[in-house]
């Protein structure tokens, strides 16, 4: 191994920007002449329109001018989409309301955008904004999403009859009913997966500028994925033909899922800045990206495991109520669907498994995928499942779940996944022996010595990543493709562009798709560049989410690398007057087998633009390729995290006192940005399990709007993790890569609930366990041993 | 609008402000120096942190006016040249970052904390000393790690040990 | 609504003054804790300007206060609503009885109220505490004000 190739814990290229404060985020960004756009949001949950009157806000100081939803429409600017088609059991199509990027008729949350105000400066235009009056019809609202389809809920889309946007359902349900006729124990589970507010640290901007020579615009934004922001605010708003219309996510801090969709202020801020001919800068504060930004899970679920006399899973049954929000944003209706129930299968091996799953609008802000994306959901019903029954069967969890493991590849789920690789039981007992559980018990008298209760809780996890091959996501409704570009270019003095579709936000690319370059081709990683983010720059690409960006974005690198190589060669072949094919490629060196001639790279780089030697015309010269990647499979990283924790009875005070990852993300590029990425994951799976939640109140006001309200981890509820890993290459790519971005958020609530429970001795620890939840928990607990 | 004089970075700054301007715009927007970031509107997050006279001080919660006469140091000035602060090559050596977000408000409060505690810190202390700092992408592991390593570097005056792989 | 509050006052003046002065819109003008201007549209119905701050939020409510359930003078329930711009709304209701009670009389009140936009979103860990403020701020200075009253 290199000290810069694959493998190695290079340490990131772009870290020096950062830690100099020259990144170049989109609010750092200024063009001249701009204008700052204020959004007046509605206070109101529900409520029909009756006036909004700018005039007054127009003649104040610096205002250019003040835009409506019916301005909006007047100009024939399409509204936003959802593009996933759900069907319903009974066959019809999801029902999706309408969204427009300010509303004209009818405000559906709190946050929904009413008019947008231009001005010079930004105090300006929020003063202006004050000015705006708008009367509001107040409707009643609904924001519980067990009671929006109820009799007489309120009616938040006509389209949408009941709130219902779709029922819908997958596996065997026969099959599934007869394994629990037959079954020897049940193991019965309400949840509520709790609602979250992404929170990456940059909140949400967009500059848009108007080039009115060339009647084309350019929009800076904080997106995950740029391209596919062009295509839907191209070909669905209709803003602007898609050659006409450039974006740009320059460095962008953090996403989550949170900035893969498209909002309406990025829409505004295109369509105000070609109305008013200057630049357009809008930039979220915290409180709007509360309200505005899609949050995440939300799922109301009722599950039962049927268990056999010889303690094996024999089925498992799942109804979900999913809250979708206000208006169906970008992917949200794909992931309580195939991101969640397809995953139910957990590592196990289970014959039947029927899911339900029930989508319904609510006045509440729009929910859609959030690291994990579902399959955070689908584990935690899995997992603390498994643990439950374990613990009513008087069984080892951990012995319950090798029992029940997936053993032999490739495995078929009844719900779509096919299982490639994996070895389930090494990251098991790997954790285990990290832990030392085998001594947990000593751990656990030692303290309640001191009156502390102990605990210590499982999650064998899996993900389906590397989203995804396009002819399969295609058959299950998905409007686009999940292929990745790249496009290699190398110069003619040697050094390298890497063009790629994927965007980094966090995740290191800069750095690890150098090391694939500088591994792959014998060159040293300073002369790698990574260009992404840019659609003039890059022609196309899906972005990054879904662990994608390893799986199926390098790949497309490797594509485009076999070609260069190639190509290479022919050049070597001209310039030692040999046959291509005889050309051996090693170390960046270029040999004609069997014999001491050869050429370095640099000279055959060279040689590919002079094309001195290039006889015979058969040769183009340049040194450029492309290509496209679609993989063949998901990808399926597992893996085993173990909590431990002290919780002190008196106050309900939890301790993680240690926590343990051994997970199997196939091969790795760079061991040091995994970890990072894992750790990172932890931390928002913990926040999920005992500190966040954002809560409406029954008029649909968000009361945990700000960091003051809504618990973001900070470093001191946070331990330091023990990450280790096992690995079975993946083979469904030729990297063998399988991701690591999501494992972190998906495995870690149900083991730290796991944990506590198993501490508390009591199952009803709802999300987030804060000390109130688990004080009480523990008093239930500690009634039931006394009993 | 009245007339403030900052010295930012070693350069002295006269500006006009509107007087309810907060420090942090007028470094990001009248001087342009936007590595100085701004994550929160209640004073929560610590993206802003900078040093006035040498203490941290979160730059979204102080009027511009207020720094008048003052000598204000930002991400930015905290390199010596290209020489980069022991800190700041902690926070790479160690993969404290990953957004990069929160990462100079996170140097600078880094940088706070060993000028009032001192170079020898512990987990413990690192941990709670980051309280009105929040990174959403690393877990703080390896900030925690990359803090104390940059402590221990500040006193050696030294560069920090690479990690063990 | 989101708030519920109660509260009783023994008031110093007879039951027909103290009804006569909560229906006299110079004193609920006096009494509203941060009330600006209060205008009389009709004999229950008046246009208020109120200047309320909760937390990090502070803005000037335009809206309206009426009087409903009559029952001279025995009670009535005041309802005000209003609209605070970019802050959000405000909005609370109080009962408000009178019983003779010895000398005076004693005055019982039952309120809710709640607030939506920013003001619900920043303040709210806050508005329990305001709200409940600004209620017993309102009778405070209404038994204040109360004595110099005929
Ligand atoms: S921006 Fe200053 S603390 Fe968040
Ligand atoms: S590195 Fe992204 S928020 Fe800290």
């Amino acid at each position: 191994m290199s000290a810069t190739g694959i493998g190695a814990a290079v340490r990131r290229k772009e870290d020096q920007r950062f830690i100099t404060g020259t990144g170049n985020y989109t609010s750092d960004i200024s063009r001249p002449g701009e204008l700052r756009a204020y959004f007046v949001r509605s206070p109101h949950a529900h409520a029909t329109i009756k006036k909004v009157d700018t005039k007054a806000a127009e003649k104040m100081p610096g205002v250019a001018a003040v835009l409506t939803g019916a301005d909006l429409a007047n100009d024939k600017i399409g509204g936003l989409i959802c593009g996933w088609a759900i069907t319903s059991k009974d066959g019809t199509p999801m029902k999706m309301g309408a969204h427009p990027a300010i509303a004209a008729d009818k405000v559906r949350c709190v946050g929904d955008a009413v008019a947008v105000v231009l001005a010079e400066t930004l105090r300006q235009a929020r003063d202006a904004a004050e000015a705006v009056e708008v009367d509001y019809g107040v409707l009643p609202s609904v924001v519980d999403p067990a009671k929006a389809a109820a009799k007489g809920a309120p009616q938040i889309h006509d389209v949408a009859p009941n709130n219902m946007i779709y029922d819908w359902h997958l596996g065997d349900k026969a099959a599934t009913d007869a394994a629990f006729a037959s079954a020897k124990h049940v193991t019965k589970l309400d949840i509520i997966n709790n609602r979250l507010v992404p929170n990456a640290m940059e909140p949400r901007a967009a500059i848009a500028e108007y080039d009115q020579g060339n009647d084309a615009l350019t929009l800076w934004n904080t997106s995950q994925n740029p391209h596919v922001a062009r295509l839907v605010i191209s070909a669905f708003v209709g803003m602007a033909p898609e050659h006409k219309l450039r974006v740009i996510a320059p460095d962008v801090g953090g996403g989550f899922g949170s900035k893969i969709f498209i909002y309406p202020e990025e829409v505004v801020a295109l369509w105000a800045a070609r109305r008013v001919k200057r630049p357009v800068k809008w930039v979220s504060d915290r409180s709007e990206a509360f309200l505005t930004d899609a949050h995440g899970r939300d799922h109301v679920t009722h599950a039962e495991l049927a268990i056999d006399a010889n303690n094996k899973i024999t089925g498992l049954r799942v109804h979900t109520i999913a809250n979708i929000g206000a208006y169906m944003s970008t992917f949200s209706s794909s992931v309580p669907t195939y991101l969640y129930a397809t995953l139910l299968s957990g590592q196990y091996a289970i014959p039947a498994i029927y899911a339900e799953v029930d989508a319904v609008y609510t006045n509440t802000a729009p929910v859609d995928a959030y690291r994990g994306a579902g399959r955070p959901e689908a584990t935690f019903v899995v997992e603390r499942l498994v643990e439950v029954a374990a613990r009513e069967l008087g069984l080892d969890p951990a012995e319950f779940r090798r029992k029940n493991f997936v053993k032999s590849f490739p495995h078929q789920t009844p719900v779509i996944m096919t299982y490639d690789a994996g070895d389930y039981d090494a990251s098991l007992t790997k954790a285990m022996d990290l832990i030392d559980y085998k001594n947990f018990g000593k751990r656990k008298a030692e303290s309640e010595k001191h009156g502390k209760l102990r605990g210590i809780g499982f999650s064998t996890y899996i993900e389906a990543c590397g989203i995804a091959p396009s002819q399969a996501v295609g058959s299950l409704g998905a409007g686009v493709g999940l292929w990745e570009s790249a496009e290699v270019r190398v110069n003619p003095t040697g050094s390298i562009e890497i063009l790629t579709g994927s965007h980094s936000h966090g995740q290191g690319h800069e750095t690890t798709f150098a090391q694939l370059v500088s591994d792959r081709l014998g060159v040293p990683i300073e002369t790698v560049s990574v260009v992404h983010g840019d659609t003039d720059k890059v022609q196309f690409g899906m972005g990054t989410y879904g662990s994608r960006s390893g799986a199926v974005g390098m790949s497309a690198i490797v594509k485009a690398l076999d070609k260069i190589e190639a190509k290479a060669k022919k050049v070597a072949g001209y310039m030692m007057e040999a046959s291509g094919d005889d050309i051996e490629f090693k170390d960046g060196k270029f040999t004609v087998k069997g014999t001491d001639k050869s050429v370095g790279w640099g000279d055959v780089t060279l040689n590919a633009y002079i094309a001195h030697k290039f006889t015979g015309g058969q040769l183009e010269p340049g040194l450029k390729e492309g290509a496209f990647y679609d993989p063949t499979n998901f990808t399926f990283p597992a893996g085993c995290h173990i909590a431990e924790v002290e919780i002190d009875p008196e106050t309900g005070k939890t301790t993680i006192a240690k926590w343990v990852a051994v997970d199997d993300f196939g091969n790795i590029i760079n061991p040091m940005i995994v970890e990072g990425q894992v750790h990172g994951g932890i931390a928002q799976g913990v926040g999920q399990a005992m500190l966040e939640g954002a809560s409406y109140n029954s008029d649909g006001q968000l009361v945990t709007g700000s960091f003051m309200d809504y618990a973001m981890p900070r470093a001191a509820d946070l331990p330091s993790f023990k990450v280790d890993t096992t690995v079975t290459p993946c083979p469904s790519n030729p990297l063998g890569i399988k991701g690591c971005g999501e494992a972190g958020a998906i495995a870690s609530p149900a083991a730290l609930i796991n944990a506590i429970t198993n501490a508390v001795g009591h199952e009803n620890v709802p999300m987030p366990a804060t000390p109130s939840t688990v004080w009480k928990a523990a008093q239930g607990g500690m009634k039931k041993a006394a009993e | 609008m009245s007339n403030v004089t900052v010295t930012v970075n070693g350069k002295s700054h006269t500006v006009d402000v509107a007087p309810e301007t907060l420090l942090v715009e007028l470094i990001r927007e009248k001087l342009r120096l936007t590595g100085t970031h701004v994550g929160c509107d209640t004073s929560q997050c610590g993206a802003c942190v900078v040093h006035v006279d040498g203490v941290a001080v979160k730059s979204c919660t102080m009027l511009a006016m207020t720094a008048d006469g003052a000598s204000v140091t930002t991400i930015e000035g905290l390199a010596n040249g290209s020489a980069l602060h022991p800190m700041q090559e902690a926070f790479r050596e160690h993969h404290g970052l990953q957004c990069g977000f929160c990462t100079p408000g996170m140097i600078m409060s880094a940088v706070d904390i060993v000028n009032r505690k001192g170079s020898d810190l512990d987990e413990h202390t690192i941990r709670d000393e980051l309280e009105g700092n929040i990174c959403r992408c690393t877990g703080y592991h390896n900030i925690v790690k990359a803090v104390a390593a940059g402590a221990k570097a500040m006193k050696g005056g030294a560069k920090p040990a690479r990690a063990a792989e | 609504m989101a708030l519920e509050m109660s509260g009783e006052y023994d008031l110093p003046q007879k039951r027909e003054i103290v009804w006569k002065a909560l229906n006299d819109p110079a004193m609920l003008e006096k009494c509203i804790p941060g009330c600006e201007t209060l205008e009389k549209l009709s004999d229950t119905e008046f246009q208020a300007t109120v200047k309320l701050s909760i937390g990090p939020v502070s803005a000037r409510f335009k809206g309206k206060v009426k009087l409903e359930d009559i029952d001279a003078p025995n009670g009535y329930k005041i309802v005000g609503e209003g609209e605070g711009g970019v802050a959000g709304f405000a909005k609370g209701q109080a009962s408000v009885a009178l019983a003779d009670e010895g000398e005076g009389c004693k005055l019982t009140y039952k309120a809710e109220a709640a607030t939506g936009g920013k003001i619900a979103q920043l303040g709210q860990r806050l508005i329990s505490g305001s709200a409940k403020k600004t209620a017993d701020r309102f009778f405070e200075n209404f038994v204040e004000a109360l004595k110099e009253y005929r």
